[in-house]
């Protein structure tokens, strides 16, 4: 199954600085924002949305600045499909649009208050304005995975005939799991031969599972986001995205996946939004080990424990002491600090260990085991030093 | 192409219907959850866990180790002395004595964990597969003469051997163990493969199946559903999904997923997520994010204008279920993509009234001033810049009749 995934060219466009910083409080500055397209070129993203024009003159100023940089990849902008949208982004020096449309009958009327037919109308005019401005454009179908699938073919088929560069599902509400993902894409693949790309959103956790899904189903193109940044519950996330299409499916983008973890806190310190210490793939936890059993597995080989080495994604492995901790670990740690424990010694280091862990209701730090270490010491020399006193 | 027919085929089986009755959650939390890196929980907050989640409709609560002994028995020996409706767990390795110290704390139920990965058995247990069916064999043997429900987990299942998990699995059910579970210990499945193997061993040996997936690829969730689609019907979750590493299925996500996306109602009162999430979240000493599935606080907050306006009108376009289903609220907050028809409906929610034209200007402005600060409007920002603004349009128009004077 992976060879046939592994033959086609997956593309990446991600839109951590249109979507991203559509999260609700979240605000890129200007050298933010271009520091963020540089990193994400720098680490080979083929295409990325930049921002939206119709915002206001700041966005534009910004998109304008992105443009003039020497990024080499593809660059877009993102619009609610209307002429006068697609106008005002042709002014910003993108030759690239994201012209987006709801298809859904329940978008079209409670957001457009329209029907079906002036949805295709919109769709063709948006098109005629980007094609006159020599725009490519992708048509991109919003809450596409709630709308009547004939209706989304017509979408698609219109697309098509009007050469747009990919058309795009979305997955606004995250309706999907990712059977319903590939069984949604295939169909419309074996109805419509066109480069399709799916966009997902995170309501139930799954945006990964059903961006690979469409991958699987013959989806040519991921929307993605670093760390997943996005409106509500976020995107698929960037770094998510390129390691499991890695090693789960085993297509490698030759993208510089050592950089993830300094584009992840940098997106984080910008966006005033911690990356949790879980967060999978960047998270400084995935490669920390307390437990006994997890860290003697790791001790003995990583592979016991983790995928693949940390340095792949810019992070360390570490072993943590705590509750949870063997000796094991105990011994390994003392070993680093240039101390050869006894297992004896290493034992009762531990219980102490664990017993300041469960009182402090954390790890401890390296300090803090130099002076369970110490105190442990003395305490051996005090005992033994009345019976030097009695000889 | 056989490939693409093969998940279609999938894909077609997994979209049948499921059936309600027969899922079960087994919340990991005290366990799982505390075993991640830098997580400890004090006992009275391992026992208000526990009464949570029973009160919320939990089916067995994993409550710990009990072989770790010291503090960690003492926690489950009162929680099982709770007398709770649900079951409870303790974990333990395939070892006699683990189990003895589980019988000490009165639980009525034991996993036993043992590797089922030849990698595992090769590079941590330094053992043979025999010697695995082995410690299976006696373990589940001295559990069922203290007639305790027996899980067996089969640890890293996901790298093993197929025919060898299936020799593990047929070797658990004939010493009578009661289920199997099954861990995807390094998160590496993607559902279709999850699907696949988990119905593979429902289908050839027939017992049930846990599912115990974790998240390093950001897939648990999605791989504990696939799992239930092949017939899995048990599923092991967290709160937050915390749990080692980048973590577990989280026990809101799987719930609503299950229920919003399969139409699988398990009678749990979700309307209590959010206090537990917030409750675990203080205890294990880790924020939620404002973005997290289900429970985050930004879930039902609007800024950009089309959105947040068309949200307004019917909450359905953009969600699936509504803030009150999680004990969320919904929220409207001002930034730099909001408009004038949202800028309009909060002016009025703080007691204000402006007309069309003001309001697109205005939005502009707080627009910048969005930028500027590089975050959201407070509420009493929003009005000082309504008063300013009105104020300066006021005295413009004062001093534009001066001058026509």
């Amino acid at each position: 199954m992976a060879a046939e995934v592994k033959e086609r060219k997956i593309n990446i466009i991600d839109t951590t600085l249109r979507n991203g910083e559509q999260a609700a409080g979240v605000v890129f500055s200007k050298h933010e924002k271009i520091r963020i397209a540089k990193m994400l070129d720098e680490i080979g993203i083929p295409e990325i949305e930049i921002g939206t024009p119709a915002i206001g003159p700041l966005e534009r100023e910004i998109i304008k600045e992105i443009a003039s940089t020497d990024v080499k990849c593809r660059l877009f902008t993102y619009c609610e499909a209307s002429p006068e949208n697609v106008k005002i982004a042709a002014k910003c020096g993108v030759n690239n649009i994201v012209l987006n449309i709801s298809t859904s009958d329940l978008h079209i009327k409670v957001k457009y208050g329209k029907n079906r037919t002036w949805v295709l109308n919109q769709l063709r005019e948006s098109i005629s304005a980007a094609k006159e401005y020599g725009m490519a454009y992708i048509v991109s179908a919003e809450d596409a995975t709630r709308t009547d699938l004939e209706f989304l073919l017509k979408v698609l088929n219109l697309a098509k005939k009007r050469d747009a560069y990919r058309f795009r599902i979305c997955d606004t509400v995250s309706r999907l799991d990712p059977f319903r993902t590939f069984l949604l894409i295939n169909t419309i693949l074996n109805t419509v031969d066109f480069p399709v790309e799916v966009y997902n959103h995170n309501d139930f956790g799954m945006s990964t599972a059903n961006a690979m899904a469409s991958i699987r189903a013959g989806a040519v193109s991921l929307v993605t986001s670093v760390s997943g940044i996005g409106e509500g519950t976020g995107n698929a996330a960037l770094e998510e995205i390129i390691m499991a299409l890695k090693y789960l499916e085993d297509v490698d983008l030759g993208i510089n996946t050592a950089k993830f973890r300094e584009i992840a806190e940098y997106v984080a310190k910008a966006s005033a939004r911690a990356v949790p210490v879980w967060k999978a793939i960047v998270g400084t936890n995935v490669f920390a080990h307390e437990s006994g059993i997890h860290a003697d597995g790791v001790l003995k080989n990583p592979r016991n424990y983790e995928v693949f080495e940390p340095g792949e994604v810019g992070l360390t492995r570490q072993l943590v002491v705590g509750k949870h901790s063997g000796s094991h670990t105990i011994l390994h740690k003392f070993k680093e600090f240039g101390i050869e424990l006894t297992i004896n010694e290493a034992n009762d280091v531990l219980a102490l260990s664990r017993a300041m862990a469960v009182d402090l209701k954390r790890p401890l730090f390296d300090k803090e085991l130099m002076y369970i270490y110490k105190d442990y010491e003395g305490r051996k020399q005090s005992r033994t030093a009345p019976d030097e006193d009695d000889a | 192409m056989r490939g693409l027919d093969l998940l279609t085929e999938f894909s077609k089986k997994a979209g049948e219907k499921l059936e309600p009755k027969n899922i079960k959650i087994d919340d990991t939390t005290l366990r799982d959850g505390e075993q991640t890196a830098g997580v400890v929980f004090a006992n009275d907050e391992k026992i208000y866990i526990a009464k949570m989640l029973d009160h919320i409709g939990v089916h067995q609560i994993e409550a710990g180790i009990p072989t770790m002994g010291g503090d960690e028995k003492e926690a489950i020996k009162a929680i099982t002395s709770l007398n709770l409706n649900c079951s409870i767990l303790g974990w333990n390795r395939a070892v006699v004595s683990d189990i003895d110290d589980s019988i000490e704390c009165g639980v009525d139920a034991v996993a036993i964990s043992i590797s089922a990965s030849d990698i595992h058995i090769e590079h941590k247990l330094r053992k043979s597969r025999e010697w695995v069916l082995e410690s299976v064999r006696t373990a589940v043997d001295h559990a069922k003469k203290y007639n305790l429900y027996v899980s067996v987990n089969a640890e890293d299942a996901s790298r093993a051997d197929m025919e060898f998990l299936l020799h593990f699995a047929r070797t658990a059910k004939d010493t009578g163990a009661d289920r199997l579970r099954y861990c995807d210990t390094l998160g590496i499945l993607d559902p279709f493969e999850t699907f696949m193997r988990v119905k593979t061993i429902i289908d050839i040996v027939g017992i049930d199946i846990e599912m115990h997936t974790h998240n390093d690829f950001g897939m648990a969730i999605a791989n504990a559903i696939a799992g239930v689609k092949a017939g899995a019907t048990y599923v092991n979750t967290t709160i937050n999904g915390l749990g080692e590493r980048a973590g577990n299925a989280s026990f809101e996500e799987f719930v609503m997923a299950l229920k919003y996306l399969e139409n699988v109602n398990m009678d749990i009162d979700t309307k209590l997520f959010r206090d537990l999430a917030e409750y675990v979240a203080t205890a294990s000493g880790r924020f939620i994010p404002t973005w997290k599935p289900i429970v985050g606080a930004n879930l039902f907050v609007y800024e950009s204008e089309i959105r947040a306006s068309t949200t307004l009108k019917d909450p359905k376009t953009f969600e699936l279920f509504g803030p009150e289903d999680v004990g969320l609220e919904r929220k409207l907050i001002i930034g730099k993509s909001s408009g004038s028809n949202t800028l309009t409906h909060k002016l009025k929610d703080l007691g204000y009234k402006i007309g069309e034209k003001e309001a697109a200007e205005l939005a502009e402005i707080i627009r910048e001033k969005a930028l500027l600060l590089k975050r959201a409007l407070f509420d009493s920002e929003i009005i000082d810049t309504f008063n300013s603004y009105m104020g300066a349009k006021v005295s413009k128009t004062v001093s534009n009749g001066k001058g026509g004077q």
